[in-house]
C-alpha cells in the first residue's frame, strides 16, 4: 500500500462481457487453493473460508500464541464477513436455475453458511472458546474487533483470533452491485473530483488480539494497541450514509479510547469512492474534530485493496498498524484533484512519512451500521 | 413517397409522446404526485426522488422500455425530465437500429 501499488484491474473471476460497466475489481489473483489445501479440505471450504483460514494461520504464527488443550477454551474466534460463502452460493444457484441440475453438491450448505469461516478457523487450529461470525455489511470486521475487545476486557477470554474475510466477486454479486449503480467503471478514486463509485475487492485480514498483561506475560511481539471502539446506527436510510451516525461512532471510539480528538494523527477513512460516502464522511470528520480536522492525515486505502465489504476494516487495520509501527501513512490512490465537498488532506497518491501516535479506522456500512476502531502506538 | 414519409413521422411522433407519457407516469409514481405537475425542466432533486428511490425508478424505466440506461445518462441529482426522456429515446433508437 505504501508503495502506491493497486490491486485493481480487469476482473477475471467472471466473463467481463456479462457485466455492464466493464468490470474492474481488486481480486486475489493467481490464487491456487491446491497450494494451500488438499482436495478433501477444498470441497469443504468456500473461497471466503479459505482466505480466512490462511490469514488466521499467518496471524497465529506471527503472534506465537501457543494453542494447546490448556488454553484452547480461553481463545475466541470472531470474524466479520458481509456475504460469507458467496462463490458456493452462486455456483449452486447457477447449477440449479441455469443448468436445471437435478442434483446439487451435498456440501453446499456447509460451504455457503455465513458462519463457516469462523468454524473452519476453530477446527483448523483447535480453538474451543467463543466462536462466531459478525455480519454488518461493510462494517463487519470492525464490529468483530469490537466484540473481541469486549470479551477480552470482560475477562471472558485471554485472546481472540479476529478480523474479516470476503470473497464476493461472483457474477450474481457483481451484477447486483452494478444494478445499484454504485460501481465505478474505471477505478476507485476516494475523495477525488471525478470519483465514480466503489470497486469491489476480496481477501482476509486476521489478527491475534490479547490483553496487554497477557501479551507481556508470554513475551508476545506486539504491533499496536487497540485503544478503543465506537459503534452507532444511523436509524435512517438503508443505503444513504448519515453525518450524525458516522460522527457518533467516531466520538464513541475516541471516548472509549480516552483520546482527545487533537491526539489523532491519522484516519484510515471508509472512503469508498462514492459521491455520497466521501462527502458525508468529510462532514462527519469536520463535525468531530473541528479545527483539528485540517491537521489530520486522512487516506482511504480502498483504491489499493478495493472494497472488500466485510473484510474492509481488517485490511485497513493492516494499513493502520503499518502507519503506527513504521511511521508511514499509506496514500489515497486514484486521486485526480480536489472536490469542494471533500476539503481535507487525503494524502493523495504518495505515501507520507510521519510519526503516528494515534489513529482511527472508520467503517460505515449500508443500513447505517457504523464501527470505528482507535489504535495507539506502543 | 411523400405520404409514406409523413405517415412514418406521425407514427414516430406518437411513439415519442407515448415514451414521454409513460416516463412521466413512472416518475410521478416515485415523486408521489400528479404527472400533470411535472414539467420538462423538473429535476429529480426538485421532485425529491432520492437515493434508492431514484435507482429503483431508473430500473422501472429500463424494465418498461426494455433498455439499459447508462450511469452517465442518468444524473440523479440535476438531470431534468427532458434529459431523461431524451436518454430513453436515445436508447430506444439504438435498440431499434440494432435490430
Amino acid at each position: 500500500m505504501v508503495e502506491g501499488r493497486s490491486g485493481i484491474g480487469k476482473v477475471s473471476a467472471v466473463d467481463p462481457s456479462l457485466l455492464r460497466y466493464g468490470g474492474v475489481a481488486a481480486e486475489v489473483r493467481d490464487y491456487d487453493p491446491a497450494a494451500h489445501f488438499d482436495a478433501g479440505q477444498i470441497s469443504l471450504l468456500d473461497r471466503c473460508s479459505q482466505f480466512a483460514v490462511l490469514a488466521a494461520g499467518e496471524a497465529l504464527s506471527q503472534s506465537g500464541l501457543p494453542l494447546d488443550g490448556a488454553n484452547a477454551a480461553r481463545v475466541a474466534v470472531v470474524l466479520g464477513t458481509g456475504a460469507g460463502g458467496e462463490s458456493s452460493r452462486d455456483e449452486q444457484y447457477r447449477r440449479l436455475y441455469a443448468e436445471q441440475a437435478t442434483r446439487l453438491h451435498p456440501l453446499g450448505i456447509v460451504r455457503m453458511m455465513i458462519s463457516a469461516p469462523a468454524s473452519q478457523i476453530s477446527m483448523r487450529f483447535g480453538i474451543t472458546g467463543p466462536t462466531f461470525v459478525v455480519a454488518s455489511a461493510c462494517a463487519s470486521a470492525n464490529h468483530a474487533l469490537a466484540q473481541a475487545v469486549m470479551m477480552i476486557r470482560s475477562g471472558l477470554v485471554d485472546a481472540a483470533v479476529v478480523g474479516g474475510a470476503e470473497a464476493c466477486l461472483t457474477l450474481g454479486s457483481l451484477r447486483a452491485w452494478e444494478a445499484m449503480r454504485v460501481l465505478a467503471p474505471d477505478t476507485c478514486r476516494p475523495f477525488s473530483a471525478g470519483r465514480r463509485g466503489i470497486v469491489l475487492g476480496e481477501g482476509a485480514g486476521m489478527f491475534v488480539l490479547e490483553s496487554l498483561e497477557h501479551a507481556r506475560a508470554r513475551g508476545a511481539p506486539m504491533l499496536a494497541e487497540l485503544a478503543g471502539v465506537g459503534m452507532s446506527a444511523d436509524a435512517g436510510d438503508i443505503a444513504a450514509p448519515s453525518v450524525t451516525g458516522a460522527a457518533a461512532a467516531i466520538r464513541a471510539a475516541l471516548t472509549d479510547a480516552g483520546l482527545e480528538p487533537s491526539k489523532i494523527d491519522y484516519i484510515n477513512a471508509h472512503g469508498t469512492g462514492t459521491q455520497a460516502n466521501d462527502s458525508t464522511e468529510t462532514q462527519a470528520i469536520h463535525q468531530v474534530f473541528g479545527a483539528h480536522a485540517r491537521h489530520l492525515a486522512i487516506s482511504s486505502t480502498k483504491a489499493a485493496h478495493g472494497h472488500a465489504l466485510g473484510a474492509s476494516g481488517a485490511l485497513e487495520l493492516i494499513a493502520m498498524i503499518g502507519a503506527l509501527r513504521d511511521g508511514v501513512v499509506p496514500p489515497t490512490l486514484g486521486y485526480l484533484g480536489a472536490d469542494p465537498a471533500c476539503d481535507l488532506d487525503y494524502v493523495p497518491l504518495t505515501a507520507r512519512p510521519m510519526r503516528v501516535d494515534a489513529a482511527l479506522s472508520n467503517s460505515f456500512a449500508f443500513g447505517g451500521l457504523n464501527a470505528v476502531v482507535a489504535l495507539r502506538k506502543l | 413517397m411523400c405520404r409514406a414519409s409523413s405517415a412514418a413521422d406521425a407514427k414516430r411522433g406518437m411513439w415519442m409522446s407515448l415514451v414521454t407519457q409513460q416516463t412521466y407516469e413512472i416518475v410521478a409514481k416515485y415523486a408521489k404526485r400528479d404527472p400533470e405537475t411535472i414539467t420538462p425542466e423538473s429535476t429529480l432533486k426538485d421532485l425529491a426522488i432520492e437515493s434508492l428511490d431514484a435507482i429503483e425508478m431508473i430500473f422501472d424505466l429500463e424494465e418498461r422500455f426494455g433498455i439499459n440506461l447508462p450511469n452517465e445518462d442518468t444524473d440523479l441529482a440535476n438531470g431534468t425530465m427532458a434529459q431523461l426522456v431524451e436518454a430513453i429515446e436515445r436508447q430506444l433508437a439504438l435498440k431499434t437500429a440494432g435490430g
